[in-house]
């Protein structure tokens, strides 16, 4: 038998060599590289550097102001309920969320009669630009709206409510109506997921006694770790940009109670021609979606790592 | 190829590649358009702007093509809410509109777009003379005039602090028209007791016609305080300014104002629901008299998505009752509401000056403007022309809006000129947590706050 040893001096050298003489690959990808990262970093690296501007977007004139943007940030009291705001919408609508999309996913796993129907029925929301939704969920919560209307109808007048008026009532609209968009797409992940427990795993799981509830809560919930990881990266990256729902159908109020860091990055940089500050919230907003996809991500795996 | 000879040909690629992109991004930036501006005579014209409507908007182009029938002008309507966000890149970028109306204060005011605004100051001199100014509405040249230029041609000023009533709900219940709270209060009492709303406002998002409420409010409590207070001469912490946020919570716990203003619009939401007849007051300013005509009636019903055949109301032009039982006249205040401006960039600037011009410089284009019953003309000795106007019911209309015009001319106050973006936002916010509950005395200081910063 022999047996192969290597040094390591020598295995790493001669590849390097190698690659020195090969045709690089770099000039071919770089005018790509080039575009790409003009796009993206330079609008980031922009971005920072607007933020450190007092300047109306127009104007020539761009006043230095150094941090004074971020400072003003930490008193802003708009600011903070955003982010409020943002935290209370990413809790609510994960959890409801992950609740809806892994019932759904093993209701349609399960015996049942019209299956591509519900998936289809489930699925719709997704699709449909919340633009051309929007004008139907203010109508459904107008002060003589579809839903007081029914709630007269059937003798709850007393249940009769200006919804969208109330700042606590509009917020949980505007988190509903994400819930009802996303839902879909949360389903469908874990559907995907579902469909790789090996089939066997379930199976012996019944015969030593396992109800549905308990076969969710031991191994269809450990098996998609992965993917509620994703999925809470996702939404919560997603609640941090939050911006047509609440743009559409509160504009933001009443009394800045929808009002998120999307919303509020409109407001001022375009209302209020604020360019810097703007760009201060956008410079945030970046920090915090990259900070909570990190989180989330290193919390998922100690999880996993906790578990084995 | 040697390593040197790549790195040499890699080097270059990404120069190349650098250039690309620094060019890409360079042209991002604004330039002056090169050329003459081209014919002042024909060439295709784009207009966009928050106002009139498009049936408005349609006439006035088309009296305008019987004078220049080789410059043919497309109209946008843009909303108003988005239209600073629309206008704002349209500009910076080469491919903006040709025209562009601005406002005399406010995100998309004459002042902030100035940069990107030609001089019309030659152009009108040579149309009206060199005692332009004497011509012209002297508030419209204020508002437009920007460091000695002219950049924008004042098209039509506007009035507010009056209310609308659909008159057939008040005859159909015997409601008298409202002089005074009292009388407000019962009359709205009868419209709920059949069913109906009463004053309808929207305040939610950002568009300040609550402002106009807050200010007419202020006039009964205490004129002259808003007119202090925007040259900065009061403070809104002023007992006034808490007392007639005082006043327009007790509109609100009275049941006289609607409940859920604050989670609905006024464009489209209580507009609609007025111009439909499920709403008998609304708080709107002179604009709103071009619901008066027939065409314009039948083309916002027609938006509102209602049948054709839905009986058009009678709308009404009311004072604004004696809120604050002092006795003081209700006032209408006003301002001008908008001016053309001409993209200095556009590579057909000379025929979109002649638009611009015509529109607010000229008798056949103010007049058109005058008998939309949109705005007021800017031109002095223009006045609307009712044997032109299909009202709906011009027995009681007609004389009402004469008066309304002979009110207007003699207003005094401006309307929001003076109130920046973040002021009025402020005033909103303010009127918002009133509405909602909060103490008038814990609010105002935010709008205090708002006023100072000088924006």
């Amino acid at each position: 038998m022999t047996t192969l040893t290597h040094r390591p001096g020598a295995t790493t050298a001669r590849p390097s060599r190698r690659r020195l003489q090969r045709p690089a690959g770099l000039p071919w990808i770089l005018p790509a590289l080039v575009v790409s990262v003009g796009l993206l970093y330079y609008c980031i690296f922009y971005t920072a550097y607007l933020s450190t501007l007092d300047w109306d977007g127009v104007s020539p004139l761009k006043d230095s102001v150094g941090a004074a943007n971020y400072v003003k940030m930490v008193g802003d009291p708009v600011f903070r309920g955003a982010l409020w705001h943002t935290l209370v919408f990413f809790v609510v609508s994960l959890v409801v969320q992950v609740v809806l999309g892994i019932v759904f996913a093993c209701l349609l796993h399960s015996k049942l009669y019209l299956k591509t129907f519900y998936k289809v029925l489930i699925f719709i929301p997704v699709v449909l630009a919340t633009a051309t939704v929007a004008p139907v969920f203010r109508q459904i919560y107008a002060p003589d709206g579809t839903l007081n209307g029914l709630l007269g109808a059937v003798g709850l007048g007393s249940l009769q409510h200006t919804w969208l008026s109330d700042p606590t009532i509009a917020l949980l609209i505007v988190i509903s109506v994400q819930v009802w968009q996303s839902t879909g797409v949360v389903f469908v992940l874990y559907f995907a997921a579902i469909g790789q427990i090996p089939p066997e795993m379930i199976e012996a799981a019944r015969l030593d006694g396992a109800g549905n509830l308990r076969i969710i809560a031991s191994i269809v919930w450990p098996s998609v770790r992965g993917t509620t990881i994703a999925i809470t990266i996702l939404t919560a990256i997603g609640s941090l940009k939050t911006f047509d729902i609440p743009f559409l159908v509160t504009s933001g109020g009443p009394s800045y109670g929808t009002e998120f860091l999307g919303t509020q990055i409109y407001r001022v940089s375009i209302s209020f021609a604020q360019v810097g500050y703007g760009a201060a919230l956008s410079m945030v907003l970046l920090v915090l979606a990259l900070a909570a996809a990190v989180v989330i991500n290193v919390g998922g795996r100690r999880g996993s790592a906790t578990d084995v | 190829m040697s390593f040197s000879q790549q790195l040499r040909r890699g080097a270059l690629v990404a120069l190349a590649g650098s250039a690309l992109l620094a060019g890409t991004l360079t042209a991002c930036g604004g330039q002056e358009a090169s050329g003459d501006g081209g014919s002042a005579t024909s060439g295709t014209v784009n207009w966009w702007s928050w106002t009139p409507d498009n049936d408005l908007a349609g006439r006035e182009i088309a009296a305008f093509n019987q004078e220049y029938p080789d410059i043919k002008v497309v109209y946008k309507k843009v909303p108003i809410d988005n239209y600073a966000a629309v206008l704002r890149p349209a500009l910076a970028s080469s491919d903006g509109p040709d025209v562009f109306t601005v406002n005399a204060s406010g995100s998309f005011s004459g002042t902030t777009f100035a940069p990107y605004a030609l001089d019309l100051t030659a152009g009108t001199k040579k149309l009206l003379g060199d005692d332009w100014q004497s011509k012209v509405s002297p508030i419209g040249v204020k508002a437009f005039t920007v460091k000695g230029r002219l950049v924008a041609s004042a098209w039509a000023k506007v009035g507010a602090g009056n209310m609308w009533i659909n008159k057939e709900t008040f005859d159909q219940y015997g409601v008298k028209v409202p002089t005074n709270l009292a009388e407000w209060q019962q009359a709205c009492d009868t419209f709920r007791a059949n069913g109906l709303g009463c004053f309808r406002e929207g305040m939610g998002g950002t568009s300040g016609f609550v402002i106009d409420t807050l200010h007419s409010i202020m006039d009964s409590a205490q004129p002259g305080l808003w007119s202090n207070l925007l040259a900065g001469k009061a403070k809104w912490t002023d007992a006034g300014v808490v007392q007639s946020l005082q006043i327009l919570q007790d509109l609100t716990t009275s049941k006289i104002l609607d409940a859920g203003a604050t989670g609905i619009q006024q464009y489209p939401d209580v507009n609609n629901d007025f111009l439909t007849g499920k709403v008998p007051m609304v708080q709107m300013g002179t604009w709103y008299q071009q619901y008066a005509s027939v065409p314009s009636l039948t083309a916002a019903l027609e938006g509102a998505g209602v049948p054709a055949d839905t009986k058009k109301i009678t709308i009404m032009p009311i004072s604004f009752p004696d809120v604050a039982g002092k006795g003081n006249p209700s006032t209408l205040f006003t301002d001008p509401d908008a001016g053309q401006a001409v993209n200095a960039k556009s590579k057909v600037r000379n025929a979109a000056e002649t638009f611009a011009l015509w529109l607010g410089d000229t008798t056949n284009g103010q007049q058109v403007v005058a008998n939309n019953l949109d705005e007021f003309p800017t031109l002095k000795g223009v006045d609307v022309q009712f044997d032109k106007v299909t009202l709906v019911n011009p027995s009681v209309q007609e004389p009402a809006l004469k008066d309304l015009t002979q009110q207007l001319s003699s207003a005094t106050e401006a309307r929001s000129y003076g109130i920046g973006a973040q002021l009025s936002a402020a005033i909103v916010q303010a009127c918002q947590q009133v509405t909602s509950g909060k103490k008038p005395g814990d609010v105002v200081g935010a709008v205090q706050t708002a006023a100072a910063t000088g924006e």
